[in-house]
């Protein structure tokens, strides 16, 4: 099956096709890594960085920036309202996810991911560069709103979808689902104080969605792991979480752009806020 | 570390005097510390890109050497330690090539910085440097990792230390 087979086979782009379209007008080439050095040792030729914390999280705030601060970090990127935003980078694209998704709260909708993200890209060989571009400084009208409600869940969101028992997907590692561990592999950090998870969550990890070269996996083969494997309906009512948002980010771009599921949202206070909220249930 | 004028958090350059860091060290610490953010992270990817030249070469023997993956990093770190008839230590480290870029400058700087060194001086040297070097802005909660080869380096220390110990 091909990636024309998606619910939306235009939110992806591969790496052929951007090696061959790296100038084309009306796009922008963003990177978004957890290795936060990673851009600057090279990047795609034209790419600008937009890092997931001092770009799009608010400084004082556990909160994303306001409307205003993402026009301006759009502005200063040379992003308008009509640019197409291609994002790519490590972890198998999860910070290009997260950043595309943050886009999408602000209202942009002209986004896409390079599918296999910065790896596939290093790996095949392509052309790297430190040369940092410098777009013009573009116009960017200020969104009238933040649209947390369509895309976002939050603590109160997720109780009350915990206790209808509605779909909820945790995407993090078996060992953090059933509480063995209390974070994930290789970062042990952001601790918690309790582990387990969000009562009435099915555990599905991130990493099934994609296949060893970070591409996703072929629709019927995704359909087989989230409509079949966790008797989602058109329709549903989603919560993805993980830790922090991040690999949940990945999740919620798979179900609403590659299966088309129209109502999903992305838990971003995820285990970090539920596993240290006083009087917040578990299971294990 | 103190509060500057609008209660920020400001690191105050070390005294190498007050804190016994060692001279190579203490020369990187201040080159860092004088360097605006933007050309800490130049300098930084200077670093990193020198971490291959740290390596163990060809014929080399080590006093210790501890190679594993643990929990801390996301890919395996290989220390290998030197102490020479002087009882000065020299490191070589391997770090996988899914190792962040912070690591990979942490390493070159730090296999610079404490060669030399006494394994006592390893041992005891506090880490409050790191966001001296690092800057406040990539010093994450996620960027821990920052000092996980320091980390690593102590270890290697104390296991060849309390091996002496226990042969003496």
């Amino acid at each position: 099956m091909s990636e024309t087979a998606y619910a939306h086979p235009e939110v992806l782009v591969s790496t052929d096709w951007l090696a061959a379209h790296l100038d084309e007008p009306g796009q922008r080439i963003v990177e978004s890594n957890e290795d936060v050095l990673l851009y600057d040792t090279g990047h795609i030729p034209g790419a600008v960085h937009i890092d997931w914390r001092a770009d799009l999280q608010d400084a004082l705030v556990r909160d994303y920036i306001d409307p205003a601060a993402f026009a301006e970090v759009c502005a200063k990127n040379g992003i308008t309202r009509d640019t197409t935003c291609i994002f790519y980078g490590d972890k198998s694209n999860w910070w290009a996810c997260y950043a595309l998704w943050a886009f999408r709260l602000f209202g942009h909708t002209k986004v896409k991911i390079l599918n296999g993200g910065r790896d596939k890209w290093v790996k095949e060989g392509r052309a790297l560069t430190k040369e940092k571009p410098k777009p013009a400084r573009a116009e960017y009208p200020v969104p009238a709103e933040r649209k947390d409600a369509e895309i976002r869940a939050f603590f109160d969101d997720t109780l009350a979808h915990s206790k209808a028992r509605k779909p909820m997907i945790d995407v993090r590692s078996p060992e953090e689902f059933s509480g063995d561990k209390t974070h994930m592999p290789e970062y042990p950090q952001e601790g918690v104080l309790r582990g387990g998870h969000i009562p009435g969550a099915k555990s599905v990890p991130w990493k099934k969605a994609v296949n060893d070269d970070g591409t996703f996996k072929e629709r019927k083969e995704l359909e087989a792991i989230y409509s079949e494997g966790c008797n989602l309906q058109p329709g549903d009512d989603i919560i993805a979480y993980c830790r922090i948002g991040e690999r949940s980010s990945h999740t919620w771009f798979v179900l609403t752009y590659l299966l088309g599921y129209s109502n999903v949202r992305n838990y971003d206070g995820s285990w970090t806020e539920w596993g240290n909220r006083v009087r917040a249930p578990i299971e294990r | 570390m103190a509060l500057g004028q609008s209660g920020e958090i400001v690191y105050v350059p070390l005294s190498r005097g007050d804190m016994g860091y060692p001279p190579q060290l203490t020369k990187i610490i201040d080159l860092f510390a004088a360097l605006p953010e933007e050309e800490k992270r130049e300098n930084l990817i200077a670093y990193s890109e020198q971490a291959k030249k740290h390596e163990p070469r060809p014929g080399e023997t080590f006093s210790l050497e501890d190679i594993r993956k643990d929990e801390e990093c996301t890919d395996t770190v290989g220390v290998y330690l030197t102490v020479d008839e002087s009882g000065h230590v020299h490191f070589r480290i391997t770090l996988g090539e899914k190792v962040q870029t912070l690591t990979k400058a942490m390493t070159s700087i730090l296999c610079r910085g404490l060669d030399g060194c006494t394994i006592e001086e390893v041992l005891e040297m506090p880490s409050d440097f790191v966001p001296q070097i690092v800057g406040g802005q990539l010093v994450r909660i996620r960027s821990q990792t920052v000092y996980y080869v320091l980390t690593r380096m102590k270890s290697a220390c104390r296991v060849y230390r309390d091996r002496l110990r226990a042969a003496a």
